[in-house]
């Protein structure tokens, strides 16, 4: 009996087996897969509560905004633009361009507080698009969005994502106090229904033009039957399983989820219901086949979670990813592959520098600190601070420890955009290109060498760091830092600079190796040859913040992104004490700086007047916040200020915030990635606004069974 | 034994409350995940914390806990991993392929393991014993992760035979999932088979030198006949529990390997739920596997009776 039991179990095991080894070729010959892969799976896509970058990864293809962003072309002309330089505002769920009703709504509803003296940015109409539907054909119209804004802002339900439409420069009129309890009534909340297909949306701050639209092109409704039958209470807390899985969740946008498992994959499908594929919008002229053709060729989004960059890259090679994104140690072998892509990122990252003089102090008077061999309050000196600023080549160190990155000179890195209409970066601005000059210490007398002059910068001048070395030498003697007891001109204490380890990774180590390295060589011939030192903390964890802030740790690589089309937005991280890393020794409201600015409202004949304020002010009026001076207002925000003068307070703060030398700007982030032979993007250079185009603009070299096809005949390894 | 085994339990369920207790004050005692400066939903998150109870005493923390859960088998609701769902639900949910990916390697495991055992001991010191033992001790040093590296370059990428991840879906038992959950089967098995073969091999060493396999052979077996039918049975008193140990292992997976091989399992809940601070996941998690392992323990124990009539466990003369 059991030798019968054993070969009863052999049998089957070995029939799976074979049955299993057979594959599985059959493909539908229209059918164009995306196989795409991330580390993490999202959980939890609801729009009212989801909280990582990797949950709002189903969004792109289940969620529309009021408009979306298509590239130019010939149909989608835009004045003065070749095809595929710039980029179009097509409405989506909108049916129309917002109309500013902010004269008549300020007059009606009083209760939401607009100004007196505002005639416009306060208050808009948005028709609905009437096409709109859910993925079961249900329709979306106004009553919709303002019960999803009712159920988003509910202070009982304390949804996660319901400060993103009252903190920052899209904010709806009455929805924090409503948020927070303080006003119970929904009526004086700045969104309600005008029409059956129509809403009017009134804002806490004024906004216009593109930053309203592209604030816009986000959404957050929900489907309400489904959304209240996913809410449970547990304490006296609520909580929301919609948009957890397939049976919870409800397109509206052009793929509908049809399966998902857990920590494993998710699949989309399109979505038939979706007006998009017949409202004659979502079609372009192809630049590589140079035929007109509907958006969305994709027909499936197959997404599986790979953990192992090794096998992700072994998947690719075998044609079962369409993009693979390149690890260090692919650079050598990839990085000139014709289907390798760059993707700048916004994110700068500087190394903060402590300055908090009280906490160093401390420290060293602590009973473990031999002050006789080592120090720490010089790294406090301007001249020793400016000396590192100018002691590391920042592409050399991109190229040394992260070579998907590039080197970053100032606060605000290359991709953003002061004017995204017209692709105009603010880096490439003259007042922003003067900033570095003057941080790294270029002359500019001649405007004709501005470009130059920029161009000349690496963050890397040795002989000018060595005579800050010197200085600082000085200072630091005179001051009682350090001593010279044999007067020989070299320091007798090694100034210790801690590098903030959260985590200790190689990262870290070939960082602070590449730190001590170049400064050993700058510091050769100075009086701190061999006595400057980067070490490695312990691993402080999450507490890695605090530790930086309160002094206690004296630098790490840090950074900062915001949105790459505001960069006005990214004053308040350096001047407002929520968001400083230095603001235990670097108070931004006792900082003036005087500038001569436009004063007079957008639109009109421009009225020069020199103005004081403090750093804090500026950002404050630089981002829609209404500054009185001296009995006058001051409101510098978007819409309300011609850019020029924006820009030259934007160059002002940052200019201000280098001088103090809390933050040496060094790596820009930026991705590699290859992509599919399968797939083609319908532009090389990566666009700041529009990226790649994304999967609405993928393009397909075969479909899936000739491309199962192709690879076979390839021996199953591709090469790029 | 009945006796025996009614202590047994009720020490075993004293046992997993004082666990359960200790690790539910000293997990809430740890403070909320770090947000960056200035983020703007930290008031969103202090107030649904306040909300969710966390700001009351620790101990009517755990008395509404424990309520809960003896009341309702209610362990609360993920607020951070899986915002808005039951552990408990979730946790039913991947375990199965947790166990079934462990269940086969277990299984592949034992015999080829304890065979190879038996073959060593066998022949002791001649050629294959050495073979054998140098290959086990290869087995056992070298990680999982590593023959899992290995499995998916030369079977998946080179060869193509196997594919690189575990299939999506819940067919378990369909033949292109098991094909699909060979790569990290047999990823797990070289290390357990190797530890079986070096158990077993010590053990029926031990027990081929006994006087009564002198008797055996004396009888006329052959010496593997005598080693089969009478040495192994000896020898399972030490082999068994390692096997008991194994399936307890089971249900708590390979982290490095559902990783690589992406099986959606529970490998790596644990410390996600430490790392993400879920704590009522982690506190499912810490109730599970402290009851599992308890009762473990107990069935250890119990089994060596069944296994050695000699050893009568809680007898009192």
């Amino acid at each position: 009996m059991k030798r019968y039991i054993a070969l009863f179990i052999i049998l089957i095991l070995s029939a799976n087996l074979l049955v299993g080894c057979g594959g599985n070729d059959s493909t539908d010959t229209d059918s164009f897969t995306y196989n795409d892969y991330v580390s993490t799976m999202a959980t939890n896509w609801n729009p009212h509560t989801y909280e990582t970058v990797s949950d709002n990864y189903p969004s792109e293809f289940l969620r529309v905004g009021f408009y979306s962003l298509v590239f130019n072309d010939e149909l989608h002309k835009v004045e003065g633009k070749a095809p595929f330089e710039g980029y179009k505002v097509i409405p989506e769920m909108a049916a129309d361009i917002p109309v500013d009703v902010t004269d008549r709504v300020r007059d009606e509803h009083p209760e939401f507080n607009i100004p007196a003296s505002a005639v416009s940015g306060y208050a808009y109409t948005i028709a609905l698009n009437p096409d709109a539907k859910w993925e079961d054909g249900t329709p979306i119209n106004a009553d919709t969005y303002v019960y999803s804004m009712k159920r988003l802002l509910s202070p009982e339900l304390l949804n996660y994502r319901a400060s993103d439409y009252y903190s920052g420069n899209f904010s709806i009129a009455g929805a924090e106090a409503y948020a927070k309890g303080e006003n119970a009534n929904f009526s004086d909340v700045g969104l309600y229904k005008s029409g059956e297909y129509e809403i009017t949306l009134v804002l806490a701050k004024a906004l216009g033009g593109f930053d309203l639209v592209y604030a816009l092109t986000s959404n957050f409704i929900v489907y309400e039957e489904l959304y209240e039958k996913c809410l449970t209470k547990e304490g006296n807390a609520w909580f929301s399983s919609y948009n957890t899985s397939v049976d919870t969740t409800m397109s509206y946008g052009p793929y509908k989820l049809v399966s998902y498992q857990k920590d494993k994959s998710m699949r989309f499908e399109r979505n038939e219901e979706w007006y998009g594929y017949t409202d004659g919008q979502h079609e372009f002229i192809d630049p590589i086949s140079g035929e007109k053709r509907d958006m969305y060729q994709t027909t499936a989004i197959d997404t599986q979670v790979i953990a192992e960059a090794a096998t992700a890259k072994m998947m690719f090679l075998r044609g079962e990813l369409m993009t693979y994104t390149l690890q260090a140690e692919d650079f050598d072998s990839y990085r000139n592959s014709a289907f390798a892509h760059e993707t700048p990122s916004e994110t700068v990252f500087f190394l903060i520098l402590n300055g908090y003089a009280d906490a160093i102090a401390s420290r060293e008077a602590s009973a473990g600190f031999d002050t006789a061999k080592n120090d720490l309050q010089t790294m406090t000196l301007l001249p020793f601070r400016r000396a590192i600023a100018l002691s590391y080549d920042k592409e050399l160190f991109a190229s040394t420890i992260s070579p998907a990155r590039s080197g970053a000179l100032g606060l605000i890195g290359d991709s953003y955009l002061y004017d995204p209409e017209n692709l105009l970066r603010y880096r490439d601005t003259d007042a922003a290109k003067r900033v570095l000059c003057d941080f790294y210490s270029v002359p500019t007398s001649e405007e004709t060498d501005l470009d130059r002059a920029v161009a000349s910068i690496t963050g890397y001048d040795p002989e000018t760091a060595r005579d800050y070395y010197e200085a600082a030498f000085d200072e630091a003697i005179a001051a009682g830092y350090i001593t010279d007891s044999n007067s020989d001109g070299v320091s007798d204490q090694t100034v210790i600079i801690e590098y903030c380890v959260s985590s200790d990774s190689d990262f870290m180590t070939k960082t602070v190796d590449y730190l001590n390295k170049k400064m050993a060589e700058v510091t050769a011939g100075t009086p701190f040859e061999n006595r400057v030192s980067f070490v490695k903390s312990a691993p402080y964890g999450n507490d890695w913040v605090n530790k930086l802030k309160s002094g206690l740790s004296d630098t790490v690589l840090g950074g900062w992104s915001g949105s790459v089309l505001d960069p006005f937005s990214l004053t308040n991280l350096y001047v407002d004490p929520t968001y400083q890393y230095d603001a235990n020794w670097f108070d931004s409201s006792s900082v003036s700086i005087s500038l001569d600015v436009n004063v007079a409202p957008l639109g009109e004949a421009a009225v020069m007047r020199n103005v004081t304020m403090t750093l804090r002010e500026w950002s404050d009026a630089l981002n829609g916040q209404t500054v009185t001076i001296g009995g006058e207002d001051y409101n510098f925000g978007s819409g309300i200020s011609d850019v020029a003068t924006r820009l030259s307070i934007l160059s002002a703060i940052e200019g201000s915030v280098l001088s103090t030398y809390n933050y040496i700007p060094m790596l820009q982030d930026a991705s590699v990635t290859l992509l599919s032979k399968k797939a083609y993007y319908v532009i090389d250079d990566y666009n700041p606004v529009m990226g790649r185009g994304g999967i609405a603009y993928l393009g397909y070299n075969y479909s899936d069974s000739e491309w199962n096809a192709y690879v076979r005949e390839n021996g199953g390894e591709l090469k790029y | 034994m009945v006796k025996y085994i009614i202590e047994r339990i009720l020490l075993m369920l004293l046992t997993l409350l004082i666990i359960t207790g200790i690790c539910f004050v000293l997990v809430r005692m740890l403070p909320p995940a770090e947000l960056a400066p200035g983020d703007i939903h930290t008031e969103v998150i202090e107030a649904r914390r306040e909300a969710q109870g966390y700001n009351k005493p620790y101990l009517v923390q755990f008395g509404i806990f424990l309520k809960n859960v003896l009341t309702r088998w209610d362990f609360g609701i993920s607020d951070k991993l899986y915002i808005g769902q039951e552990v408990s639900a979730i946790f039913a949910d991947k375990l199965p392929v947790t166990i079934i990916v462990n269940l086969y390697s277990i299984l592949f495991s034992i015999p080829i393991g304890i065979g190879l055992g038996i073959l060593a001991a066998v022949r002791k010191n001649s050629l294959t014993d050495h073979t054998i033992s140098t290959l086990t001790m290869v087995g056992i040093s070298v990680p999982s992760f590593v023959y899992a590296f290995l499995i998916q370059y030369f079977l998946s990428y080179k060869l193509g035979l196997l594919p690189f991840l575990m299939k999506s879906g819940t067919d378990y038992f369909s033949p292109e999932m098991f094909v699909s959950m060979l790569p990290a089967i047999l990823s797990l098995s070289l290390g357990v088979i190797a530890n079986f073969t070096r158990t077993t091999r010590a053990e029926l060493s031990e027990v081929l030198t006994s006087d009564f396999m002198l008797l055996a052979r004396a009888k006329g077996l052959t010496r593997t006949q005598a080693a089969i039918r009478h040495a192994l049975k000896n020898s399972m008193v030490v082999v068994l529990p390692a096997i008991l140990g194994n399936f307890v292992a089971i249900l708590s997976g390979s982290l490095i390997i559902e990783r690589i091989f992406a099986i959606p399992g529970v490998g790596n809940l644990y410390i996600n739920s430490i790392n993400g601070r879920d704590l009522p996941m982690f506190m499912m998690l810490t109730v599970f596997y402290t009851a599992v392992g308890l009762i473990a323990s107990i069935v250890v124990d119990i089994s060596y009776g069944f296994i050695d009539p000699r050893i009568r466990i809680g007898s009192r003369k």
